[in-house]
């Protein structure tokens, strides 16, 4: 799982991948603690990943064909290098462009909740305007919460 | 950049600067692994990752000035409350998913082995076509396909240790839905599958199951719903083997051969006194052959029982049909019959003899009748073995193979006593056809 500060697990859930992919599209070959030390500073450390969750996936990437290793010794240990293989270059493009346009949806979805008060609530259903503005806080003059 | 400082680092040698470097000691890297195999991580690919990983962070944090011993507490609990071990098992777990086409599969296999068998059960119920070909391929599928990939997965998924439990549970369910399915289509063997296939359940399984049970996880009662299933598949096994041979029903069938005995008794007491009485002819042709088949019959119901029972004919003169283990078998009367294989065997107490006997007999009666009447009553006398039958399928059959090739063995012989009335019936009216009767040959004139 994700140790993470700011993120609810839920929500980061079926990320990791994409995360682990897209970071190896761009570095070629990492190990598995530079792969966490890279994600907690892109993030500010908001995201840090765990080695229970991190190691299990990428052994999984492995065995599913999209990650090979490299292994170079180091004085007594072996230091594993993973990176891309063919079909993981292009899953991890898959995988990016999936997610670029999930979160694009969650955005123009959620930007209509965001509104100001005072514009039109078009498009909502009027469970969704009172759920609106009852995140936001709004005093409300509908009949149903008087 | 962070990343290069740090393989930097490390591609010193790791023996060379003790004291002052952050690199860790040969001893120190020997330290983790130790630990790392001592803490449950038991996969090598793993263990090279930690010790890196560990080793790594450990530098870093003896680099910012810690000590070993805080750089080793910090990095571990990093792994979270489950530790080492909870990396292995979620890495075990991720790498042992079904993958999707083998969930397609078994999904597909259980939905579709549920489905025939169910469907089947509802068919043969009914007495509806087809039914018996949805049971066996249900059958099979759950035996060939769903069970096998169940197996094979939880092979996959749990450890080694747990191999007999699995294996055992297969074979138990395997052999029990064998046995099943032998019982339902009456085939020869199910007795011996189900016993098997309940012992090894009750034996092997059960006991393993909760002897894990109880070394893993003390306090974890066996769940309700799996035990609720262990008890449904027993009242199941039992309704069907109480519905494959229901007792009410051999009871009628044995009272049917109890009431047919006592008319075949009394009608050969008639006949036999009917003998004695003045005939218009001479009967004694007829009186022979007649005797001659009932007693060829009794003695192929002897040799039947003999051949079921497994003793001598002697013996089984002896033997009670209700008390007969085998009297629902329907291979001892094929092969006495019919023979072993495809070709009809012939010789002595075989279903072509029989029919020669019937045949000849039926004739020997029809003689005895004047030539005017011989149609009516060859359309209507008993014995009868031209003509095309039917079976259960609604395929046509000739007499041979509609009398014998499916008839459990208690059934047959109460047929065979039938058939012995029939002969003493036909006898009978002869007889009393040709009875003299001075008032009828010898008209007052």
């Amino acid at each position: 799982m994700y140790h993470c500060h700011m993120y609810s697990q839920e929500l980061l859930k079926g990320t990791l991948q994409t995360i682990i992919l897209s970071l190896l599209a761009e570095n070629e070959r990492m190990y598995g603690y530079e792969i966490t030390q890279h994600v907690k500073d892109k993030t500010a450390g908001e995201i840090q990943l765990t080695e229970g969750a991190l190691y299990p996936t990428l052994h999984k990437l492995e065995a599913e064909g999209f990650l090979t290793t490299e292994k170079v010794s180091i004085g007594k240990r072996v230091r594993k290098y993973y990176s891309l293989t063919e079909i993981g270059t292009k899953q991890a493009n898959d995988k990016v462009i999936e997610f670029r346009k999930f979160s694009e949806t969650m955005n123009d979805l959620l930007n209509s909740f965001n509104q100001p008060p005072k514009s039109p609530e078009r498009g909502l259903s009027p469970t969704l305007q009172l759920l609106s503005r009852l995140m936001l806080n709004e005093k409300t003059e509908s009949p149903c919460l008087t | 950049m962070k990343n290069k400082k740090q393989s930097d680092a490390v591609q010193l040698p790791a023996f060379g600067g003790v004291g002052g470097g952050s690199e860790l000691t040969e001893l120190q890297v020997d330290l983790i692994d130790a630990y790392i195999k001592e803490n449950g991580v038991a996969q090598s690919e793993l263990q090279e990752d930690l010790l890196d990983h560990l080793c790594t962070s450990m530098e870093n944090r003896i680099q910012q000035g810690e000590s070993f011993e805080e750089a080793f507490q910090y990095t571990l609990n990093l792994f979270g409350p489950g530790g080492l071990k909870q990396v292995q098992n979620e890495t075990f777990e991720l790498l042992t998913e079904m993958n999707a086409i083998m969930k397609k599969l078994t999904f597909g296999f259980g939905l579709t082995s549920t489905f025939l068998l169910l469907a089947g059960t509802i068919f043969k119920l009914m007495h509806w076509p087809l039914a018996s070909i949805m049971m066996v391929l249900g059958a099979g599928l759950l035996v060939l396909g769903y069970l096998p990939m169940i197996l094979a997965h939880k092979l996959k998924e749990s450890p080694k240790g747990e191999a007999l439990l699995h294996i055992s549970g297969f074979v138990g369910l395997t052999m029990t839905s064998v046995g099943v399915l032998f019982k339902v289509m009456h085939w020869p063997g199910a007795a011996v599958m189900l016993l098997g296939g309940m012992g090894v359940l009750a034996f092997g399984y059960v006991p393993i199951y909760f002897f894990k049970r109880y070394k893993t996880s003390v306090n974890k009662p066996v769940t309700l719903s799996s035990m609720m299933v262990s008890v449904a598949c027993l009242i199941l096994i039992f309704a069907l083997m109480k519905t494959g041979n229901s007792s009410y029903y051999e009871n009628g069938v044995m009272l049917t051969d109890e009431s047919l005995t006592e008319e075949l008794e009394s009608t050969s007491n008639l006949n036999a006194a009917l003998y004695a009485s003045a005939l218009s002819t001479d009967m004694t042709e007829l009186k022979t052959e007649a005797n001659e088949l009932v007693a060829h019959i009794d003695n192929l119901k002897l040799e039947l029982v003999a051949k079921a029972a497994n003793v001598s004919t002697e013996e089984a003169l002896k033997i009670n049909l209700i008390d007969l283990e085998k009297k629902h078998d329907m291979v001892i009367p094929r092969e006495l019959l019919l023979g072993a294989d495809d070709k009809l065997r012939e010789g002595q107490f075989s279903a072509i003899e029989l029919k020669g006997l019937f045949d000849h007999y039926r004739n020997s009666v029809l003689s005895q009748y004047p030539n005017d009447l011989q149609t009516v009553m060859s359309n209507n006398l008993g014995l009868r073995t031209d003509g095309a039958f039917r079976n259960a399928h609604g395929e046509e059959q000739d007499w041979i193979h509609h009398q014998f090739e499916y008839t459990p063995l208690f059934t047959l012989i109460t047929n065979l006593t039938k058939w012995q009335l029939d002969v003493r019936q036909m006898e009978n009216q002869v007889l009393l056809s040709k009875i003299s009767r001075p008032e009828a040959s010898n008209p007052p004139s």
